[in-house]
Formats: structure tokens, sequence, C-alpha cells
């Protein structure tokens, strides 16, 4: 079993390094790589930050920056979200130093700038399944979570903008919910 | 527990996680069951969750800048199918405004309008700097005078007579070109042994429309047969003079004295003066503020019993254009015309243009 997951490891690699190559030689390409990664990278930093506004900026900053550097990545043998994980850090290092100028960064975070490949690496995995997850609920339940989680409606808003009853729309969030533990246990087992 | 209160129960713990700052860790106090914690604590995780639009957002813009190019929010949503209803286009595209924007385009755009501004702004720099300065230092006035004709004071009706002592009346004909000055009276039997040749003319304003035929002589006569007339003088006519008509005198017509043209009076004796209605300013000449010429230019004009001007004659000139000028703008003035016996008439007067300079 060993051998069959580093054989699959070892041809994932591959077909990434190739996914590289050819963004490099054709930036159109990127987008692969960043649909492959989007989600890595938004939970690594998502932890990190205190609001998600400031999520998105610094994850807008990574792919930006990512994509002007692509010329210069060079295949190493290491995963390419080790390499943006490395941005990220990078990205969030700076905006604290700017943020707070003069101030010691936090022991906790300045790990992230020393270590960031390998710090909690099955944490943001985890968070990245979840949030690719939500993506593919059904149409509904997948609403009934954005509604109440990101635009942090009630039920009762939610129930009024579908037209649906309170209970109704518990039930979708439960079922949502339940759905994504399910698949998260399976993904993990 | 039934399924009812589950709904319920994680619904209150949900609430209690979303009251709770985020990344904190919350209470969960109304999840009792297991199963029911660990969904509210699932839930907390989804507290980060991007926006529904970021990440297609996000791919477009990597897109376009992958083009060399730059992009809009709006034009992300459309690729992701939703749309953003409060959105309003912005100059910059970049905050959530309604187009694509290449950087070059609207460079481009912005460089064309400088241009044309420029040049919009040149023109009327260029068309202000042609226009004649008037310079304030310098004045003209206007005087108004009566015409008094040269020779005689009384009203003009015009007239004259001479002859050559024919036994004839003097014969039909157009009558002589009018003049100022009279040189040789009107005969229709020249002396051909003169020496210098003058035109005959009799006293008149000289630009007065007359009919002309090739053979002067008297327009109301009735002859045709060449005759100067009985009169003497040198005119043509049966009295003493050198004009042409019934009476005495060097004009034409059947008055006496100078002038022509029954109709046209002279001011006074029972005729007003013409009252100026409106009278803009001549303009000094460019030739003349040069130079700095100033002066008089008189004006022969006859005013119509329609207050307009007509016949207009420089009477003393100045030169340098200003007698074009005083005429150019003479011939725009309109008058309250002279009036006789309460009924407006033509007359003739002097519009002495003063040029000055300060």
């Amino acid at each position: 079993l060993n051998a069959l997951a580093n054989l699959a490891e070892l041809t994932s690699l591959n077909q990434e390094r190739r996914l590289i190559e050819a963004a490099q030689s054709d930036p159109s390409r990127f987008a692969e790589l960043y649909e492959n990664n989007f989600h890595r990278v938004y939970a690594f930093v998502s932890r990190r930050v205190s609001s998600r506004d400031e999520a998105q900026d610094v994850t807008a900053e990574v792919f930006h920056q990512a994509l002007r550097n692509l010329g210069r990545f060079q295949w190493r043998g290491v995963p390419f979200a080790a390499w943006l994980l490395r941005i990220a850090a990078n990205a969030l290092a700076d905006r604290w130093q700017r943020a707070a100028r003069g101030v010691e960064v936090p022991a906790e975070e300045a790990e992230i700038e020393n270590d960031a490949g390998h710090t909690d690496a099955a944490e943001v995995e985890r968070r990245a399944m979840l949030f690719q997850l939500v993506d593919r609920l059904p149409a509904d339940q997948r609403l009934v979570i954005q509604r109440r989680f990101v635009e942090q409606k009630s039920i009762r808003e939610i129930a009024q903008e579908l037209g649906r009853s309170e209970g109704a729309v518990k039930q979708l969030q439960f079922r949502a919910l339940e759905t994504l533990r399910g698949q998260i246990r399976s993904g993990h087992e | 527990m039934n399924s009812r209160s589950i709904y319920d129960e994680l619904d209150q713990a949900i609430d209690q996680m979303m009251a709770a700052p985020p990344h904190a860790e919350a209470a969960l106090d109304a999840a009792e069951e297991a199963s029911v914690r660990e969904l509210a604590e699932l839930a907390s995780e989804l507290r980060d969750l991007p926006r529904e639009n970021f990440k297609s957002r996000l791919m477009l813009e990597l897109e376009w800048e992958a083009a060399g190019r730059a992009v809009t929010a709006d034009a992300a949503e459309k690729k992701s199918g939703r749309r953003n209803t409060e959105a309003l286009p912005g100059l910059f595209g970049k905050a959530w405004s309604g187009y694509p924007v290449r950087r070059s385009n609207f460079a481009l755009s912005a460089a064309l309008h400088a241009v044309m501004v420029l040049a919009i702004g040149a023109g009327f720099v260029m068309v202000k700097s042609t226009l004649p300065r008037v310079d304030r230092s310098k004045e003209v006035s206007v005087e108004l005078l009566p015409y008094f004709p040269p020779i005689g004071t009384k009203q003009s009706h015009g007239g004259g007579s001479g002859g050559a002592a024919e036994k004839i009346l003097a014969s039909k004909g157009a009558a002589p070109r009018a003049a100022q000055e009279q040189l040789t009276p009107p005969i229709i039997l020249p002396n051909t042994s003169r020496k210098l040749v003058a035109e005959a003319t009799v006293i008149a304003p000289p630009d007065m429309s007359l009919p002309r035929t090739r053979q002067i002589g008297d327009p109301l006569s009735d002859l045709a047969q060449p005759s100067n007339g009985p009169g003497v003088g040198g005119g043509m006519g049966g009295k003493v003079g050198g004009g042409v008509g019934a009476n005495s005198g060097f004009g034409r017509g059947h008055g006496s004295e100078a002038g022509c043209c029954d109709g046209v009076y002279t001011i006074g004796n029972g005729v007003s003066m013409p009252r100026a209605i409106y009278a803009p300013e001549p303009e000094f000449s460019e030739e003349a503020r040069r130079t700095k010429l100033q002066g008089e230019v008189t004006l022969l004009a006859t005013i119509g019993a329609d207050g307009k001007t007509r016949n207009l004659i420089v009477e003393r000139s100045l030169g340098m254009g200003l007698d074009e000028k005083a005429l150019e703008a003479v011939r725009t003035w309109r008058f309250e015309p002279a009036k006789k016996d309460g009924h407006p008439v033509a007359v003739q007067m002097n519009i002495i243009v003063n040029f000055h300079l300060y």
C-alpha cells in the first residue's frame, strides 16, 4: 500500500511538473495550477488573518506574485503548493511588519515565516478540503451555507429570501454540515 | 430527541458560535449532543469561507494578467454567471467598474483628450490674438451739421438754367453728371476748337444716381432737336447760369440756384434736423493708428424720409483709411427723419467724424 501511495504521489508530482513547465512557457496555462491550489492557499492565509477581506487580499497577492515569478521557479521535487505557501508566508510577514512598525512579530507568526511549508500542513489540507467541498454541495445547501456563514444572515432572513420556512432552512443547514463532515471523514480515511 | 430538535439545537449552537469573535473558542453550550457539537465546530471553520465570487474573480484577473491586461470585478462576475447589482461603473476599472480596461487604451484615450483640449484652447487664444485690439486711449467723436450748399442758402429744390441764346428751347437729353464744382457748363454743341477738355457737369451732390443717355440735355424738355436753349451763361435753358432747367442757376431742375432733385431739402426754414437713433462709432484704421493720424472727416449725406443714409460723399478727407472707416460706420446709421410740416422728408446734412488720439 505504501508503494502504491508513493507511486500515486510520484505520478501527481510529475503531472504538476508538466503543468508548471507548460505555464512557464504559456502563462495562460497557469489557470490549472491556480485551480489545484486556490483553496490550499486560502485556507493557509485565512487562518492567520483577522478578516475575510484580508484573507482574500493576501490570497490574490500570492497568486499574482506567483504568476509574475513563475519563470524563476525551479523544480526541485517539492510540491508547487509549498512554493505558494512560502510566498503567502512572506506576504503575511510583510503585512505584519507594515501594520506594526517596530512591533515584534509574535513567535507563533514568525514560525510561519521560517517553516511555512511544514507548519500545520495537515490542518491546511483539511481546511482546504472543507472549503472545496462547499463548492460541491447541492445548490440549495450551498446557498444556505453561504448566506449563513459568509453573509452572516439569520435563519429567518434566509427563509424570507428563499421563500421557504425557517424549519426547512434549518434542515438544509443541518444536512449541508452533515454532508461536509461525512466527506471530510471519507477523505481522510 | 427527534430530528426537529437536532436542527434547532444545531442552529442555537451556530448562533452561539457566530456571536463569538472569529477564531475564538466558542463555548457551544447549546450543543448537548456530541454529533451536533461536532457539526457546530465544523460550522465555525466555515466562517472563514471566501465570498462566492472571489475565486472566479481572481481567476479572471490572473487570466487577464497573463494576457497582459487588467481586469475588472464585474467582468469576473459576468464570467461566473453572477451579477452584483450594487456595482457602479468607475473610471479606473478596478473598483467594481463595468468594463475591462486595457491600460494602453486608457493612456491613449487620456492623451487624445489632452490634445483635443489643448487644440480647442489654442484656438481660443489664436482667435483672441488676431482680433483687433481697441485702444481705449483713442476716441472718435461725431458731429452732425446741416448741409449748406456751396451756393445759395435757401431751401434747395435744385435747379438752374442757362443757354446759348438760341431760338428754340433746350433739347431733351440726360442730365449732366453732378459735381461739387463746375468746370464747364453743359452744352450740346461744344466748341470744337477748345484746348482743354472737361466733362460738362452741374453743381449737385456728385454721386446722385441720375439717368444717363449718350446725349446730355434737359430731361424735362420735349424737343429732340439739339439746342442749348435761348438763355445765356453756358448752360441749357431759358434763363441765366450754367445749369439745366427753366430758372436761373447752376443746378438741375425747376428750382433755382445750385442743387437738384426736387424733394431733398436743406435743414432750416421749417425743416427739422434729423436725429440719430443708431450711430455706432467708426473705428480707427490700423494705418492711422500706426502713424498716429488724427483729425476730421467731413461727410455729406442724404438722410432719407425712412431715416436711412444715402449718397454719402467725403467732403473733407483725412486718408489712411479713416475716410473708409467713417463711411463704413455712417452707412449703418439710422435717423429719426427730418420733418417738414409734420411729414418726414429727405434732407442733406454734413456729418463730421473726429478721430482723436489721446
